[in-house]
């Protein structure tokens, strides 16, 4: 059934015993309930991933004002517009939800809030920072007339 | 260089390998973000809407130059090992995670060395770009 020259041992990621049976893995994602410290864990990754890309806009606004007041125009028109502003907002949603997802793991490395209930207390409390932080910014922003649509 | 005997340090036993390395990276990393993303974005409220003389004043400020360049190296940081990590847990073909890894490298490192680049040109209140590359 399986030896080192095996092709699907290469591919699948299943890692050989010595006794030529494949190691068992960890049972996927499907096979799971969905709990709250599960959906903040993926959550975590998945905000992560955009804030790749919210990296690489901070690092093109930065060029484009290094490269003059028609290349800032330009950015800003496209930055500001609706869907600009839309794609900002994702990324302050991406932001806070990460920024307090990451204290929460902080807090948990300190060995502190282990418990089933307070980890899931401390895992909604991330999401519902996440939201209610990122509308409050964008609600200071649009009060103080600093954007418009 | 014997690896026969294990060092212990306060009766735990020290890692012979280096994922407790970066298991402390991780952490340090994420610790120099919290403040710094706050800062980040209050600067971020203060910009918005300010225009191109607004932006380009507030990067004649040593604080704000130094302290942005700080946030977005340590940025790139934290987002090259956590990137590394997603890429290490899902792809298993050697080749192909090889090459994402060193990808992921190579981009932060060059969004690194721009934003730096950057940043000290409009703290200098050098020329716009490109100076003398045309255009």
């Amino acid at each position: 059934m399986s030896n080192a020259k095996d092709p699907s041992a290469v591919t699948t990621g299943h890692v050989m015993q010595p006794n030529g049976r494949p190691r068992p893995m960890s049972p996927h994602l499907q096979v799971w309930r969905w709990h709250v410290t599960m959906l903040a864990s993926i959550l975590t990754r998945v905000t992560g991933s955009a804030l790749y890309v919210g990296a690489i806009l901070v690092v093109v606004w930065i060029a484009a004002l290094a490269s003059g007041a028609e290349a800032y125009a330009t950015f800003v028109s496209l930055a500001g517009s609706p869907l600009g502003l839309l794609v900002w907002f994702g990324f302050t949603v991406s932001l806070l939800y990460h920024f307090a997802a990451g204290v929460r793991h902080l807090i948990w490395d300190a060995g502190a809030a282990l418990t089933p209930k307070s980890a899931d207390a401390l895992s909604w409390g991330s999401i519902a920072f996440g939201v209610v932080a990122s509308l409050a910014f964008w609600a200071y922003l649009f009060a103080a007339g600093r954007v418009s649509l | 260089m014997s690896r026969t005997t294990s060092q212990y340090r306060n009766g735990v036993k020290v890692s012979e390998n280096h994922g407790a390395g970066e298991w402390k990276a991780e952490r340090l990393s994420a610790l120099i973000l919290v403040p710094l993303t706050i800062w980040g974005l209050w600067a971020a409220a203060t910009l918005s809407g300010s225009g191109y003389d607004g932006a380009t004043e507030w990067f004649r400020s040593p604080v704000n130059a130094i302290l942005l360049a700080v946030t977005l190296v340590a940025t790139l940081w934290h987002m090259q090992m956590g990137v590394k990590v997603i890429v290490e847990d899902y792809i298993h073909k050697a080749g192909t995670l090889r090459l994402l890894l060193g990808l992921n490298t190579l981009i932060c490192l060059l969004l690194a060395l721009a934003s730096v680049f950057f940043i000290v040109r409009l703290a200098l209140g050098s020329a716009p770009l490109p100076a003398g590359l045309g255009a």
